[in-house]
């Protein structure tokens, strides 16, 4: 396993907190595993409260619109790398 | 269906009707399957052995819907008498600009919706609809209309892009519109009581709603013979606030108040149901081996949740067999 940056740290602490998510450690969350499916097993409702955890905590849209969406949603890393381009301030 | 399209195209709603007494009798004599779904049906909700007349009346319905809905999604609704209520309680909600859910059914017609468009062209709406699944519906939809159907959200994407477009939807305000009677095999599903016996009803609706916590409106788009149809919008909820760990629990008590409010309608509107299949049937979850299931569960618990997926999100819309 790839060692965490300190932005997809709190990334994983959030989607912990927001998901629920029991005996999983934010610090243990692969950052290249997937997100869905296999890896870390989230579904698509999971997807929805993320995207609006996210919103909230960031201050922007995850949008629908594109193809990217699917690799921004592979893995924590790939996700923290977009919620870092696109983040509020 | 393509034929009855092109038909109506040509020649018009009165003269398309025609139709459908032929295809009525082709249906009783070369479907048993339907006709023997559309009798048990039947014999539920009237209590006694329905007759062959009823039967062949639940088909003719079925069919003079199927026909309208060209009418309907192309731009001739001026033919038809619609009757709606509930439209202030559904302003209302749209007006406050969070979006509003629509959950619909296969009872009646869910393309009268569009009448809506029509009073009211500034209303966002959104149909989550499978496309791969209801390939006819799609195909008619976008030779129709494809302004409309480029609003589709195709649930046929997967899970995640699905919830990213409803919340989308819901951010600029539109109605996202929902079929949330018919469970797709190997979706995760709450049975309940219904017309007097318990049904599987999809959960995912529900546990949508439950994140958005947006207003619920129901709609029934009623046919009543004629031209006549009749749009009902119920308030359902303000927006449900189901704290995540209490939702597993809380979701059944949702579609159990759900299916009170179908059953009322179905009662009131018998010959409108258009699920041509044993509803009530047990689904063994071993049979559905052959489909492919939402992103599994792998080992992820959560408090107060039993760890169900929600399975590929809602009905096909189709509004016929499967």
């Amino acid at each position: 396993m790839s060692t965490q940056t300190p932005a997809e740290r709190e990334l994983a602490e959030l989607l912990v907190e927001s998901l629920n998510l029991e005996d999983v450690q934010p610090g243990e969350i692969d950052p290249e595993a997937p997100l869905f499916n296999a890896g870390l097993g989230l579904d698509s409702i999971d997807a929805l409260e993320l995207s609006l955890a996210i919103s909230k905590r960031y201050g922007f849209h995850l949008r629908s619109d594109n193809e990217e969406n699917l690799r921004i949603y592979a893995s924590l890393r790939a996700l923290s790398t977009h919620v870092e381009q696109h983040k509020a301030g | 269906m393509r034929m009855l399209v092109a038909c109506a195209g040509g020649a018009g709603r009165g003269l398309t009707r025609l139709l459908l007494l032929p295809i009525t009798v082709y249906f009783l004599l070369r479907r048993p399957a339907e006709r023997r779904d559309s009798r048990a049906y039947l014999g539920r909700v009237f209590g006694r052995p329905a007759r062959l007349r009823e039967v062949a009346r639940h088909i003719h319905t079925f069919a003079a819907t199927i026909l309208d809905r060209y009418f309907l999604l192309s731009r001739e609704m001026q033919q038809f008498d619609v009757n709606v209520t509930g439209a202030e309680a559904l302003h209302e909600r749209v007006d406050r600009g969070q979006g509003v859910l629509l959950f619909g059914s296969h009872l009646g017609s869910f393309e009268v919706l569009r009448v809506l468009a029509r009073r009211r062209p500034d209303y966002a709406i959104r149909v989550v609809l499978d496309r791969a699944h209801s390939a006819a519906l799609t195909q008619a939809l976008e030779a129709i209309n494809p302004e409309m159907a480029a609003t589709v959200i195709d649930a046929g994407q997967p899970g995640p892009m699905i919830m990213l477009e409803i919340q989308r939807a819901a951010q600029e305000g539109a109605m996202i519109a929902l079929l949330v009677d018919r469970t797709q095999p190997g979706e995760a599903s709450e049975r309940v009581p219904f017309l007097g016996d318990s049904a599987a009803f999809p959960i995912a609706p529900w546990q949508i709603a439950a994140v958005l916590k947006i207003p619920v409106m129901l709609a029934f788009g009623l046919y009543r013979g004629g031209n006549r149809y009749d749009l009902v919008f119920e308030p359902f909820s303000e927006g449900i606030d189901l704290p995540r760990r209490e939702r597993a629990a809380g979701i059944p008590a949702l579609i159990g108040r759900y299916a009170q409010r179908l059953e009322a309608h179905v009662r009131d509107a018998p010959y409108n149901w258009f699920n041509f299949y044993d509803f009530w049937k047990y689904d063994n979850p071993d049979d559905d081996a052959g489909v492919e299931p939402e992103p599994a569960q792998a080992g992820v618990h959560r408090r107060g949740d039993a760890g169900e997926h929600a399975g590929p999100v809602l009905g096909d819309g189709a509004g016929g067999k499967r």
